[in-house]
This record gives structure tokens, sequence and C-alpha cells, in this order.
């Protein structure tokens, strides 16, 4: 690798001013270089070993957690009993009958949709809002009332009364199984209502379908087309009301 | 006339050496350069599937489950490995003032390195991948990396025990632990994972310890051999202090074997030895930070030089990424909070790449800005190159690091938050993610500059020339190299060239 | 320093924890004590779970597929994670035969296996028990057709469609329907099937491997007293 003529030691057969001028040209990098020079004696400043007793310290309330040093035979923690779900004895919500546990969904969406106009309590404002304490749509038969709360009403509605401009605006959008089963037991059961059933998941979807296969899907229903075709009880298995549910899931919970 | 004798007698010993090493090194460097481009954009579509589950989907051989392996593999054991081959046979050479007479030997090892790497790539991508984190090669691919990583290093080695009698140089130390580290980490972890059957949890705490010993005791060493070679180097002042260096080598190799297991925690393996993982993985705040500190202190004296030189500032950058991966290891395995949160979230892929990129990458930057024109006796072509490879690289790999360990901490409280469907939790990532998949195209934008530039050295299309590409221009001839880049048509060291 | 104390030292500072940290648990776990089943019995039989399914075939495939990137194998005890609160993870909360069957990963959990995947993030939910789920929740009726379903489409179902799951639907074979649906072919829980009105997606060995291999995931069986962490009940206080 090295050129043929060089030698390993100085002497004075090499001419210094050609030999500088060849490793300036080919190795102008190498040439410019400076050299590494010894090691600095600076001492270690005070607040580098207060921040490294710091980390040590940390460090060390790592290790605390690791309970006995090689302790091969542990492979869990010594002394270790399960804890219980922090804040309440069950992990997760606690069950809740039926109608309950559908009455809670229910309410969040009545607030979120329908208290605007029907009022806070349901009982509407008598000129423009019917309403639903006591309302016979409501406790009637679960098909009609689905369809109107998916569809909207315009006209009369089942008190024969016309409220303020006669149309009430389908709430259908968005709506999914859960929501619709949701809202329409708790308009069912509460308010003073006491229909005493359940519309289930599986009724709401049933609604959902039905409504979509109307003659006139897509507008909003009528008094009269909703009790000529809808007055029954939506198809589903019933759901004993006392059944306990997960109401997040509303599915059955044994507890 | 003796000491400028001794000067023309050690630059031309200098000169020697490198000229000797140029074929080796030169082939890692860009064959690395290139991994690390494959490496990005494998990244680049994993990340992307994070969010957009649909992109490329479809297909076997890009399904995330192969493609984020390949993405690690291809970023270890093609950039990492190979950058680190190149600066290590490199440093030991000059620092030990010995030719390297094994060139060929090297640059053929180097070949079936990267043979074996392509092959164990295709295996991941095809479905032959371990299942085993940073040991997803098929099995018959870590005896060859091994017998290869031999072949290339144990003339560093014998290079060390012939050196001169007198100093040694710190960075000598770095390079000759890490030599010695890999391959007892190495052989270890795949012995006891692949070929003697132990308990399957067991062998999942071997192959964390794995990883975190490949981080820390191999990539970390030879990067802080690179950083202390090149501080002093650059700058032409004296490391700091010689006795926060000591303290920074023995704290590293005292505390690093330890490290690992805390991925395990609440897995059942004897009970201390996560704890024990995140401790050391904790106290390795020290060593970052001896030497951090110690690095910067002896760079920030001069703080021209780290404006000029593109090595030093890539050094500078990595330096300060050791350091935010080392508070980064203390701040994230603290069992009584965030090591619960984090232990499965995006704060240790986050870690990860913070060491591999922000640290040790930075530095072999720096350290392959130095090198290569001394190789190839070439000057970088163009300033502006290195300049957009420095920004964009910074840009990403911030975003990277932070968006990853804070949007791991944030993904972490909410899988925590068990009475929450799971959904809830899962879909924290998607702004982390989106960000993290934006970052990493800066980053491959940074690195296909980077490679470009590369490969036109390599081609030994360099500036013919005696002044050096630095990153601030100098209008008007002020810095004592002349004008900057300009090419020296009557031939380098005719009439004005200086001499050190 | 010389180059005989810096490898001494070197090897010492390594060693020690190489020792303590690998090689001594490896050898100690690697002869792990079987614990009987009930320690009052002492032929009651050792504690081991036995595993149904191609259990070795499906860790392949879940290994090559890189599901541990995403879904891990671990529910870690309450000092170390809220896992075991979560209602269907460690087990099942509410079985409506054995009551609460949560319990904690043990040691003997991973027979069978060679490398615990015990996981590198969680994206998705931990797997320890995706088998109990799948067979008491999600479709008990045909719990493969949900792990068919969901791995040809993780994102069909509603409850899902945020789902970052990849599709393997390189998985399944596109095969014309014969007289009737296959068996085992993908449907989804409103009834559809992928393909065309002549064709079906059915799974291949590798997805049909690796459903079985999730099948067999069910880890809370009842454990011998000595790794049993349950509070003792009021009356044994």
């Amino acid at each position: 690798m090295s050129v043929p003529n060089s030698k390993p030691d100085l002497d004075e057969s090499i001419n210094v001013a050609e030999a500088h001028g060849r490793i300036i040209r080919e190795a102008a990098a190498t040439a410019r270089e400076k050299r590494i020079a010894d090691n600095g004696r600076e001492p270690v400043s005070l607040w580098l070993v207060v921040v490294i007793g710091i980390s040590g310290v940390v460090a060390g309330g790592i290790l605390g957690n690791g309970g006995a040093w090689f302790d091969y035979q542990a492979l869990f923690k010594p002394g270790y009993v399960r804890d219980a779900a922090p804040g309440g004895d069950d992990s997760g919500p606690k069950p809740k009958d039926a109608i309950a546990a559908y009455s809670t969904r229910g309410a969040k969406l009545y607030s979120a949709k329908c208290a605007g106009c029907h009022g806070p309590d349901a009982k509407g404002d008598g000129a423009n809002y019917p309403s639903l304490a006591g309302s016979k749509r409501v406790l009637g038969n679960t098909d009609a009332l689905a369809m109107v709360i998916l569809n909207g009403i315009q006209g009369p509605t089942s008190s024969g009364k016309t409220y303020g401009a006669g149309i009430m605006p389908p709430q259908g959008a968005g709506m999914g199984a859960e929501d619709l089963a949701g809202l329409m037991t708790y308009i069912r059961n509460g308010f003073g209502n006491t229909a005493g059933d359940v519309v289930t998941v599986d009724m709401a979807k049933s609604a959902l379908d039905i409504s979509g296969k109307r003659a006139k899907a897509g507008q909003p229903a009528t008094d009269a087309e909703v009790m000529a075709e809808h007055d029954k009880a939506l198809p589903g298995e019933p759901l004993d009301p006392a059944t306990m549910l997960n109401p997040v899931t509303l599915q059955p919970a044994t507890e | 006339m003796s000491s400028t004798a001794q000067s023309i007698q050690d630059a031309k010993l200098r000169a020697d050496i490198d000229r000797s090493l140029r074929h080796p090194v030169m082939f890692f460097m860009t064959s690395g350069a290139a991994w690390l481009a494959v490496s990005i954009i494998l990244g680049l579509i994993s990340s992307a599937k994070v969010h957009s589950p649909e992109f490329l989907s479809g297909f076997g051989w890009l399904t995330y489950g192969r493609v984020f392996p390949a993405h690690i593999a291809a970023l270890v054991y093609g950039w990492g490995f190979q950058a680190a081959f190149g600066v290590m046979i490199w440093l030991m050479a000059r620092l030990s003032r010995q030719e390297c007479k094994s060139a060929g030997i090297i640059l053929a090892a180097g070949h079936v390195w990267n043979f074996a790497v392509s092959i164990g790539l295709l295996g991941i991508l095809g479905g032959a991948g371990t299942g085993v984190p940073w040991m997803e090669f098929p099995t018959f691919i870590w005896p060859v990396l091994l017998v290869t990583y031999f072949v290339i290093v144990v003339w560093s080695f014998i290079q060390f025990r012939v050196r001169p009698s007198g100093y040694v140089y710190i960075s000598q130390w770095y390079i000759m632990a890490a030599m010695v580290w890999f391959p007892w980490i190495f052989l270890t972890a795949n012995l006891l994972v692949f070929v003697f059957q132990g308990h399957p949890v067991m062998a999942a705490g071997i192959a964390a310890w794995f990883k975190s010993g490949l981080i820390f005791l191999f990539f970390t060493p030879v990067a802080l051999a690179a950083s202390y070679y090149l501080a002093p180097k650059v700058t032409g002042r004296p490391i700091f202090s010689y006795t926060l260096a000591k303290l920074g080598f023995w704290s590293l190799a005292i505390i690093a074997p330890w490290a690992g297991m805390q991925k395990l925690t609440g897995a059942p393996i004897p009970f201390f030895l996560p704890y024990l993982g995140a401790a050391a993985t904790a106290l390795l705040f020290i060593p970052a930070l001896a030497a951090g500190v110690n690095i910067l202190r002896t760079t920030l004296a001069s703080p021209e030089a780290v404006e000029q030189s593109p090595s030093l500032r890539f050094s500078v950058a990595g330096i300060i990424g050791l350091l935010v991966f080392g508070f980064a290891g203390l701040f994230l395995n603290l069992p009584g909070s965030s090591l619960k949160l984090t232990q499965f979230s995006l704060s240790g892929y986050g870690f990860e790449i913070l060491a591999l990129y922000s640290f040790f990458s930075f530095i072999m930057f720096g350290a392959i800005y130095f090198i290569v024109p001394r190789i190839t006796r070439r000057e970088w072509l163009s300033r502006r190159l290195i300049s957009m490879h420095f920004f964009f690289s910074v840009y990403g790999i911030i975003a990277v690091s932070v968006v990853a360990l804070f949007g791991g901490l944030m993904q972490g409280i909410g899988q925590e938050e068990w009475i929450q469907p799971w959904i809830n939790a899962a879909t924290r990532t998607y702004p982390y993610a989106i960000f993290i998949t934006i970052a990493w195209a800066f980053i491959l934008f940074s690195n296909v500059f980077f490679f470009l530039h590369l490969t036109l050295m390599w081609l030994r299309l360099g500036r013919r020339s005696s002044h050096p590409t630095l990153l601030v221009s100098h209008h008007g001839g002020s810095s004592p190299h002349g004008a900057e880049g300009d090419i020296d048509n009557a031939g380098p060291g005719s009439a004005d060239a200086h001499a050190h | 320093m010389s180059l005989r104390h810096f490898i001494i030292g070197l090897s010492v500072s390594f060693g020690l924890a190489w020792l303590s940290v690998v090689v001594i648990p490896f050898v100690k776990m690697r002869n792990l004590a079987p614990i009987a089943l009930n320690a009052e019995e002492p032929d009651s039989g050792p504690y081991f779970p036995k595993r149904a399914g191609r259990v070795a075939n499906g860790a392949e495939i879940y290994a090559s597929n890189g599901c541990y990137n995403c879904h891990t194998q671990v529910v870690r005890p309450t000092y170390a994670g809220n896992d075991l609160f979560r209602a269907d993870w460690g087990g099942l909360k509410a079985d409506p035969e054995r009551g609460d069957t949560r319990r904690e990963t043990n040691a003997y959990d991973f027979l069978g296996e060679k490398f615990a995947h015990i996981g590198v993030s969680r994206v998705g939910p931990d797997l320890s028990n995706v088998g109990r789920r799948v067979e008491a929740i999600y479709s008990p009726e045909n719990p493969s057709r949900w792990l068919y379903a969901h791995l040809f489409n993780p994102r069909y179902e509603a409850d899902r469609e945020k789902s970052t799951c990849p599709s393997f639907r390189f998985m399944f074979d596109e095969k014309e329907v014969g007289t009737g649906l296959s068996d085992d072919a993908v449907t989804f829980s409103d009834g559809r099937s992928p393909g065309s009105d002549t064709t079906e997606f059915v799974p291949n060995s590798d997805a049909k491997a690796l459903v079985s291999y999730l099948l067999s995931m069910k880890k809370d069986q009842p454990v011998p007293a000595s790794i049993d962490f349950a509070p003792k009940k009021a009356e044994e206080k």
C-alpha cells in the first residue's frame, strides 16, 4: 500500500519539502488534521455529582420494588394478593335491572335530542310540542312509536290535536339500534309512564328495518299511516324487566 | 525542522492508513447508507399501516407484522452494524497507527454480511421470521453473521495488540469493549433462545436482554468512541475531563449488562429481574450524562468549529440525542407510574429510535463526513446537500422521538383505563402515528440526499481540493482555509495552499 | 490501564450480570418443578394446563406474521398493571359456571410453545384468553367463524370499524361455491360473505392453524393454591 520508495524512518535522503508537497496534494484532508491533544484535567463539577446522586436515588427506588434480590424461586411479588378494582368491588359499571339499564342509555339520548322540544320533563308546552307523559302513542304499540321517532310525524298526533306547525322532524339519522331501544324504554317507563316492559336491541333492529321498508320511506309518517300499518308490537323476544344487565353493553350480567 | 518532519511523517502514516482501508470502509459506509434508506422506506410503510391499515393491504409480504420487523432488522443489521464496522476499523487503525493489511478479506466479509442480511430480510418478508423481537432472521442466518463479524473485527483487535506503546485513547477502550461485548451477547442470546430449549417466558426475557445489550453495549460504545475521537480532533482542544471519561466508560460497563428485562414486568419470570432491568436502564443516565457533558464541554469551547464542521455538528446533535435518550431511560422506567403505562406502548419504539437514530446514527453521520474525505482524498461536493441532510434529519428525528415517547404515554394511560372498551385506547394513537409517518418521510428525504452524496464520493466524483466543505460559507476568503468550494484547476497545493 | 486489567474488568462486570440475569435464571426456569394441582391430595397429579388445538403450528404462523408486535399474551398482576380489572382479559368476569375466572398469567401457561409471545406493544387487546372470549361471548355457536371473519376483514363489524389490525386476506383462497357455502367459509355476523355470487373465501392451512392456536388461548383454568392470588373469602380469614 505504501509508495515503493518511502522509508519508514525519516532520514536525510527524504526531501522534506517534496514529501510535504506530495502529502498536501494528495491527502489534503489528512494533512490538515489537528492532533489529538492530551486529555484535560478539569475537575468533575459539583452539579454533575448531584445529578448523578439523584439518578442513583431514583434507581434505588426502582430497585426497592423488586423485593428480595436474586430470589429466583419467586415468580410473583412475595405476599401478592390480587387487588380489587379501584372505585368499586366490581370492575366495570354495576349491573342494573333491564329497564334501568336501557333507560340509562335512553336518558342521555333524550336530553340530547328530545328535551329541546318536548321539555326535560317530557310535558311539552301544550301548544307546540305534545307531552310524552301519558301519551297514547308512547304507551301504545312499539312499532308505531318507533316509526314516529325515526321518521317524525306530520299532522295530528295520537291525541288528534295538531301541535305547532304540525311537523316533527325525523330523529332517525345516526340512531343505532341500542340507542333507539334505550330511548323507547326510557320514555315508556319514565315521566310517570309505566309501560313496564323493555324495548330490546333486537326489537329496535327490527324497527330500523321496518322503517326503511316503509312505502313512504324518507318522508315523515302520519297518524293515519302509523295506525293503519304499524299499530303492533315490534317483533322480538320479550325480555324480563327484572333481568340484570350491564348498562354499558346491555348484555346480561350474572352477578 | 524535526517537528515539521515529524508531522510530515505522521501525516504520511495517516494517509497510508487511510489508503489501506479505503475499500472496506467506503463499502461499509455506502452499503450501510443504502440499507438505511431501505429501512426508512420500510419504516414509512409500517408507520402508515398503523393509522391506515388498508394501505397496501392484502399482500402477505407487506403485512404490518412482517414489514415492521423488516424495518428494524434493516436498521440494526443493515445500517447499524455496517456503519459501526466502517467506523470501528478505521478508528482502531488510526489510533493504533497500523495500516490495514487485510482490506480484501474485510471487504469480502462485508459482502457476505450484506448477503446474509438480504436473505434474512427476504425471509422475514416471505413469512419465515422467527417471531423473536430483534432476532427475526431465519435461524440459519445468525451463525453466518457471527463468523463474518469475527472476520471483520479480529484485525482491529490485532492492531490494538501491536500498537506502539504509549497512550491508549478512550476511543480505543470503547471499541475494544464493543468488540468483546457484542459476540458475547449475540452468542448467548441466540444459543439460549434458538438452540437450547429453556422456559418459553425466560426465552422472551433473554430476547429483551439482547435488545438492550445491543443498544447499550454495542451501538453506544461505538458511537461514543467516534465522538470521543471527533471532538478533540476537529476542535483541536483536549477532552474536557479524563476522569469523567473513565467514569462514563466504567459506569456503562457495570450497569448496562443488567438492563433489558423491564419489558417483561408482570410476566412469570423471577420477580426481581424486571425491576433490576428498570433500575439499570434508569441508571444508564449516568454514563450518558458523563459522556455527554464531557464531549459537549470539549466542543462548545470552540463554537465556531461546531458551526462550520459538518462532522462536529452531527456529533454534537448526536450527543444531545444521547442526553435525551439517557433521560428518557430514567423517565420511562418508574414502576409506580410510567413503567406500567409505557411497557406495551409506542414509547418503546420511540426509545429504540432515539437510541438508534438520534444518538447512534447522528454520530455515525458525523464520523462518515469526517472519514470519507480522508479515504477517498476528495472533499464533499456540496455544502447544501450536507445541510439538507442535517436539518431534515433533525426535524424528523425530534418529531419521531418526542411524538412516540409522549404518544406512548397517552396510549398507556388509555390502556390502563379498564372501564372503557379497548377501542378507546387503540384509537388514541392515531394522531401520533400520523405524525410519525410524516416524520419518517422527512428522514427519508434527508437520507436520500445523504446516500446520493455518499455514492458520488464513492465514485470518486468528490471535489479535488485542499479546502474542506464547511457548513458555513465564507465569502471573501476570510476563512483560514481560503475561499471554500473552489476547484483548484492548477492542482491543489499550488500557489497559496496552506499547511498545518 | 493495561489491556489485562481492562479485559479482567470487562469480563467481571459483564460476566457477573450475565450469570445473574441470564444464565442462572435460564437454568433454573428450565427445571421448573411441577406443582401439584391440589396440595392436600398428593395424588391429584401435577398442574398441567392442557391446550387443545394446533399450538405449535399456529404459534409459528403467529410469530412469522408478527402478531406479537401489536398483541400481548400476558395478563399482569395488579401491582404491574390494570389488566386484571378488565372483564374479559384474564378470564371471564361472569362465567355461567364458575363465576369470576380471571387470573394472572403464570409460568405454566405457555406449555407447548418454544417462545412465549409476551408481545411488544398493545395496539390490539391482549390475547391470553381470546379463545374464551370468542367461545363464550362473540360467537358461541361457531367460534372459528368469528376469527376467520376477523382475520379476513377486521374492520367489517360496526363495533370494530376503527380497528387497525391488518387484513389477512392472503391466508384465504377464493373458491367456487359448491352446493352451499363451505363450513369454514368466511361469513360475517350479518350473514353476508365476501366474494361474488359464485365464490367464497376459504381459509388455507395457515389460517386454520392460526385460528386453532387462537382458540386454544384459554388461560383461566383453576390453579393450585400456591399460585392462586385471589383475595381470600371472608369466612376463611
